[in-house]
């Protein structure tokens, strides 16, 4: 009797064998290996890698070195994944796997070496890339590290990549001269023109956002000279340059506006008063143009702080002029009141250096965040949506 | 000054041109009404619009330069069987329009047996200038399988004007190949940023990606076809072997520059493609007339969504993003009150974004509400990768955010039967750490 039922058992084996699907048994562990993999269980990588030497070939088995080769890439390992990714180049069942595992492969070559000898680095650059960036504290420690990171791999094939990661990274902490002298770095020791072109875009820009318009145009200048340069790129940043220079002319032009006027509203008051004391005494009482003026500039403020938050500190800067301006108006008119009925000609003249004065501060305000973007964008494409 | 002045000539020609009517100009012959061709062998057929004469099949005429420039690929039709080759000449009489291909990676010129006749039309957007554009509809290709081309044109001396080769492949066919994979590019927002644009396009080229979504914002002013030559020239290594399918974005304006270069399906606005085991919906969220979202074009955009309503993976691409915690444009109100319903009711998968000019990916949402656990399987995640080199805007956090960073950025995305991935990048190549996301089905 036990002999009867081992030989049915060994012939069931043998039959199930003989109807056993191996594409579709390959199927179902690479669905569960990629629902592993979405779950971050850190043994999926394991499992498509057996999948992958399991045996026979399947349709699957191309894929599941290619899934591992992006599970060991994300993770870090590169070794791994370059060795994932052989194998997809040995099994891959046509030419469009097979090509794009070997472009993997060359983009890896490019940025870890032929034979992964920066591997450690490239890892490590990604982590302090991503902390530098992406992360929520302070960057200089990851900074530092950085750049400690490419001054120990001179020869490192990302350290320029690095070193502009290194320049935002400053810029953006508020460091610009710090900034500009990675960039420097940068510029000396590209190994190409077109990495060399890079650095100087990038030192460019460091040097506009820092309002050091002498110092961009010689960069552009550099730029234009060098080896690698973009004719395309050059004009767009001429563009960029003339565009900032045509700001600062105006925002020069405003400060002395405001410095005249603000000059001039002296000189009215203390002749419109009859001392230093009267002007004194009459800028402490708020005129009635402060009291029907500052709620309402209240209110635009406290309404504007639930939206855009450069727009809100934008507009509260506005507000906060507007009302200071309308402060000084109307004392000196009050001033200019006691010595009898006003002309026309000096309330016209008034008029106009207020209105000058509101529309020069508010050309500072829009320009400090560089928000003067936003408002020509938006006049030259309409608001984003109706 | 003159800058200054410049910009408001531009501003006043983009109030005044927008979407082409252009005047009668110095070619009175140029019929600017647009027009409809059937395209022999393919079963569809090509529309242009007011800005562009009608599309008509290329005759043998030649300009002084008919060197091809600015070659890139489109889809019009069944990505597995066909696809559009497109280019412009450097002079704009041309209209000789050839394409030669062959089956197989990197031929030899005589290996491109297979000599096809394109189309081409003609378009002006402001003032008289005439720009000429070239395609080549290529039908009944063989799915997944690789193609080498060239494309140009001989004069009647025998001089030959060819483009370099290229490769391109067609869409797998995943009822023969279930283990079908394929990868996407999600990019957009270049406008004036084009060395950022320059550094991407070699990250996803190095990718190799099977098909390229450009989210919108190519360029700054529509209307400025001085910006579409910086934008397709540097492009043209990626785009001349990968399709691109486009959103149109506030900055395109609608302009006849973007449809006449940009060969899309259906209406070029509202539309649909189905790669490998992904359907792709696409949607214009900046029509001519507002009205059109929670109208005609909320409709069109239903529709593809029941169409598709079987496909194993469902991704979304506009301008506009939905959900958005950048503080420049941020979420759009319009956009989750006329279009996410829809989103939530079809389960999309993903949302891809631009316009912010920085990358977020939000948590899984339905509604206004986060999803967690077995929810997340029907929810929508949405992306904002609007930083191909358009100045930066800052990011921000909201009860939404997975992770946001002020950034350049591209995304691939891999999508199988049985996963979807999405991996973020910076344009040095470096990844985005938290820019990754995954999501499996049974």
């Amino acid at each position: 009797m036990i002999r009867a039922v081992a030989v049915v058992a060994i012939l069931a084996l043998g039959v199930g064998r003989v109807f056993a699907d191996p594409e579709s048994d390959a199927d179902a562990a690479f669905r569960v290996a990629q629902a592993r993999a979405t779950a971050g269980d850190p043994g999926a990588l394991d499992a498509l890698e057996a999948l992958g030497r399991a045996r026979p070939v399947t349709r699957w088995t191309d894929d599941a070195w290619a899934a591992a080769a992006r599970l060991a890439e994300r993770a870090g390992d590169l070794g791994r994944a370059r060795a994932d990714l052989a194998q997809v180049v040995t099994t891959a069942e046509d030419d469009i796997t097979r090509h794009r595992a070997e472009a993997a492969l060359a983009r890896l070559a490019a940025t870890a070496g032929d034979h992964g000898q920066w591997d450690q680095v490239v890892v490590r650059h990604d982590a302090l890339v991503a902390q530098i960036l992406g992360g929520a504290g302070d960057p200089k420690p990851a900074i530092r590290e950085l750049e400690a990171l490419v001054r120990d791999h001179p020869d490192y094939p990302g350290a320029t990549a690095a070193r502009l990661a290194i320049a935002q990274g400053w810029e953006r902490d508020g460091d610009p001269a710090a900034a500009v002298e990675i960039l420097e770095q940068a510029i000396a020791a590209a190994p190409t023109p077109v990495l060399r072109a890079r650095a100087r875009y990038a030192a460019f820009r460091a040097w506009l956002h820092v309002r050091e318009l002498d110092a961009a145009s010689a960069d552009l200048d550099a730029i234009a000279a060098s080896a690698g340069a973009d004719p395309l790129v050059v004009g767009q940043l001429a563009d960029d340059l003339a565009v900032a220079r045509l700001r600062a002319r105006v925002r020069h032009g405003v400060w002395i506006l405001l410095a005249l006027l603000g000059a001039l509203g002296i000189w009215r008051a203390r002749s419109d008063a009859p001392s230093w004391r009267a002007v004194g005494r009459a800028l402490v009482r708020p005129p009635i143009e402060v009291w029907y003026l500052a709620p309402v500039m209240l209110v635009l403020a406290l309404i504007a702080q639930g939206g855009n938050p450069m727009v809100a500190r934008a507009l509260r800067a506005i507000a906060l002029c507007g009302v200071a301006f309308a402060w000084l108006s109307g004392v000196s008119l009050r001033l200019a009141a006691t010595r009898g009925p006003l002309r026309a000609r000096r309330v016209a003249l008034h008029v106009v250096a207020i209105v000058a004065a509101g529309v020069g501060v508010a050309f500072l305000v829009v320009d400090r965040d560089r928000m003067i973007d936003l408002l020509v964008e938006t006049w030259r494409s309409g608001p984003a949506l109706p | 000054m003159r800058n200054f002045v410049l910009l408001l000539a531009v501003t006043a020609c983009v109030t005044a041109c927008v979407r082409g009517n252009p005047d009668g100009g110095a070619d009175a012959a140029f019929d600017v009404n647009g027009g409809t061709l059937a395209v022999p062998g393919c079963g569809y057929s090509v529309t242009t619009y007011a800005g562009a004469e009608a599309p008509a099949v290329a005759t043998q005429t030649f300009g002084t330069d008919p060197t091809p420039m600015q070659v890139h690929l489109g889809l019009v039709g069944d990505a597995k069987t066909s696809i559009v080759a497109q280019w412009r000449t450097k002079d704009e009489a041309t209209r000789a329009t050839t394409i030669r291909i062959g089956v197989g990676s990197h031929l030899a010129v005589p290996a491109l047996t297979d000599v096809r006749t394109g189309i081409t039309f003609a378009y002006r957007s402001t003032g008289a200038e005439v720009y000429r554009m070239h395609q080549a509809h290529l039908c009944g290709l063989a799915a997944g399988t690789t193609y080498s081309y060239q494309v140009g044109s001989i004069d009647l001396a025998g001089a030959e004007h060819f483009s370099p080769v290229y490769t391109f492949h067609t869409a797998p066919d995943v009822v023969a190949h279930p283990d079908a994979q394929v990868v996407f590019a999600f990019v957009g927002d270049s406008r004036g940023g084009y060395d950022v644009w320059q550094q991407l396009v070699d990250q996803i080229a190095q990718r190799t990606p099977d098909l390229v979504l450009f989210s919108g914002d190519a360029v700054t002013v529509g209307i400025t076809q001085l910006e579409w030559e910086d934008f397709f020239t540097r492009a043209e290594p990626l785009f001349a072997t990968v399709p691109v399918i486009a959103a149109n974005g506030n900055h395109e304006y609608n302009a006849i520059n973007y449809y006449a270069q940009m060969a899309l399906p259906g209406d070029q606005q509202n539309f649909g493609v189905d790669y490998g085991f992904a359907h792709v919906t696409v949607g214009n969220d900046t029509p001519d007339d507002p009205m059109a979202l929670t109208g005609t074009f909320h409709d069109a955009i239903a529709a593809d969504f029941t169409a598709s309503d079987s496909a194993r993976w469902k991704l979304f691409m506009h301008h506009q993003p939905i959900f958005s915690a950048s503080t420049k444009h941020g979420s759009s109100l319009t956009l989750q009150q006329a279009w996410q319903p829809m989103v939530d009711a079809h389960h999309i998968d993903l949302v891809l974004n631009g316009h912010d000019h920085d990358f977020e990916i939000t948590k899984p949402m339905i509604g206004m509400a986060v999803q967690n656990g077995a929810a997340a399987a029907n929810a929508t995640v949405y992306v904002v990768a609007g930083g191909a080199g358009a100045e930066l805007y800052p990011n921000g956090t909201q009860f939404w955010t997975a992770y946001s960073e002020s950034t350049y950025s591209a995304a691939i995305i891999n999508i199988s039967h049985a996963q979807l991935t999405l991996d973020a990048f910076h344009p040095d190549g470096t990844p985005i750490s938290n820019g990754s996301f995954s999501k499996s089905r049974p």
